[in-house]
């Protein structure tokens, strides 16, 4: 049994067994919750290499297209993707999101197709988390 | 770490003697606890005590700073008493305020005492819950009654009433950006991990903060389960930690939101769409502007996420050992997607 299925079997026992012979209200609704957090983190565990290994291809891909879109971007932008480039993790995206904002108006319309495509990779992304957290 | 009844009590009850010196034989009775909101402690009572040969009986509602709790920073204790203060002298039904004392040697944090208002207040989260708001739903009485306490709390004169402590915007950007620098501190006390699509959002919303001169009393979460019931009639508004004066619409998108409601097109689990437009409409004097709406419900997420960021980094951090705020790191990435639908993420995909 790995790690996740362990978690998802304490969550089973919390929640059939424990919590239905707690009679106060207050622990009674805890180990009920203790429950759901074990379930939910099991799945996270279960899913988390796959999901690693996506997330890294995304912004691989993310970043490839962004040099193509935007070779003649404002410093701060291409920056911005260099950094992502080398980093590949949430805060060099967030940082990439405010630079983009930082030039809004004279990108013009190319903000809204760079960010299009920032947005593509944040919702593939949100979608893989929907699948532990919902 | 929860208030223990049978070590409160005793203080609760010396220090409501201590308000009624020349009373004899003072009782609590039918003290309870209530699971209401994160942020404070909610005990419910009656007190007895004689005076001149006769018994006396006083409802009360205590609440007590656990000093650890969900926006504890944001809302305290003492705002919401001056708040109730105020509202005393207007014709909005809310808990008529006692006492309110900042000293811990009393009963161990600050408190303050109200008025146990008449009333139930059901969790519109539940199965009873919604069954309650759709049977009443169906009688009508109950959601004239919801849109008309909006109504009433937005045309209230807050200037008369003194509630300008609170803070007069300037005008409705300044308004809007106080509530994004608001909840932009939130986020950052509870030391989460970045979230680009968060990133996305606050920068959306900085950009298009909407123009509006409209200043009233804004409850800041008027939905049902913070309102509290008698007789088909709203008898009290409840909760008041998140008020501000800014934008009235900033309210009615909260009521049209579909995070207030589960499984039903009824506004707040209660109100028809239609019937909550015209009555309000024509209670208020305002007319609901739908654009700012949309805007505040983005400004609605970015505060979900500020309050779930914030309940799980409280429980990460050791600070509070409630599972339910534990439950919240995965309502992080539950409200970040209905955000990033509403910014049209998936604009040419089947919505979420």
């Amino acid at each position: 049994m790995n790690d996740a299925d362990l978690l998802q079997r304490i969550a089973q026992t919390l929640k059939e067994e424990i919590a239905p012979a707690v009679d106060a209200e207050y622990p009674k609704t805890q180990a009920f919750m203790a429950a759901v957090v074990l379930q939910k983190l099991g799945r996270q565990l279960a899913l988390a290499p796959a999901h690693a290994i996506a997330a890294v291809a995304d912004i691989e891909a993310l970043v490839a297209e962004l040099r193509v879109m935007a070779p003649d971007a404002p410093p701060a932008i291409r920056d911005a993707v260099e950094d992502l480039a080398r980093r590949r993790d949430a805060a060099a995206l967030c940082r990439l999101i405010e630079a983009l904002y930082a030039v809004r108006e004279p990108l013009g319309r190319r903000f809204e197709e760079l960010l299009a495509r920032v947005r593509r990779t944040l919702g593939t992304d949100i979608e893989r988390r929907l699948e532990f957290a919902e | 770490m929860n208030a223990d009844a049978t070590t409160l009590q005793p203080r609760i009850l010396a220090y409501l003697a201590s308000r009624f010196p020349n009373a004899t034989d003072h009782a609590l009775h039918d003290v309870q606890r209530i699971a209401v909101g994160w942020s404070h402690e909610t005990w419910l009572f009656d007190l007895s005590y004689r005076e001149r040969g006769v018994t006396q009986t006083l409802g009360l509602c205590l609440r007590r700073d656990p000093g650890n709790a969900l926006l504890r920073h944001l809302s305290d204790l003492e705002q919401q008493f001056r708040v109730l203060q105020c509202l005393a002298r207007t014709a909005l039904p809310a808990p008529k305020p006692y006492w309110f004392e900042d000293d811990p040697e009393i009963l161990g944090a600050p408190f303050l005492v109200m008025e146990k208002v008449r009333g139930v207040c059901p969790s519109p989260w539940g199965r009873e819950g919604r069954a309650f708001y759709g049977a009443a739903a169906a009688r009508g009485r109950l959601p004239a009654s919801f849109t008309e306490t909006l109504a009433t709390l937005h045309t209230l004169d807050w200037r008369a009433a003194g509630l300008d402590f609170l803070g007069v915007p300037v005008s409705g950007a300044a308004f809007v950006r106080r509530e994004i620098a608001k909840w932009r501190e939130l986020i950052a006390v509870s030391e989460h991990a970045p979230e680009p699509i968060l990133t996305d959002l606050v920068c959306w919303l900085e950009t298009n903060v909407p123009q509006s001169n409209r200043v009233t009393l804004v409850h800041g979460a008027y939905r049902t389960g913070n309102l509290l019931i008698d007789d088909d009639r709203i008898s009290a508004v409840l909760d008041w930690e998140l008020q501000v004066l800014g934008d009235p619409m900033y309210d009615v998108a909260y009521v049209l939101s579909d995070l207030n409601r589960e499984g039903t097109p009824l506004l707040s689990n209660l109100v028809e769409r239609e019937a909550f437009f015209h009555d309000y409409e024509a209670r208020s004097g305002f007319v609901i502007d739908e654009a700012a709406c949309r805007y505040y419900d983005a400004l609605y997420a970015m505060r979900s996420v500020a309050f779930w960021m914030s309940a799980s980094g409280l429980y990460a951090s050791g600070r509070s050992s409630d599972l339910r705020l534990a439950r919240t790191a995965w309502s992080v990435p539950v409200v970040l997607a209905r955000a990033a639908r509403d910014l049209n993420y998936w604009v040419d995909r089947a919505k979420l």
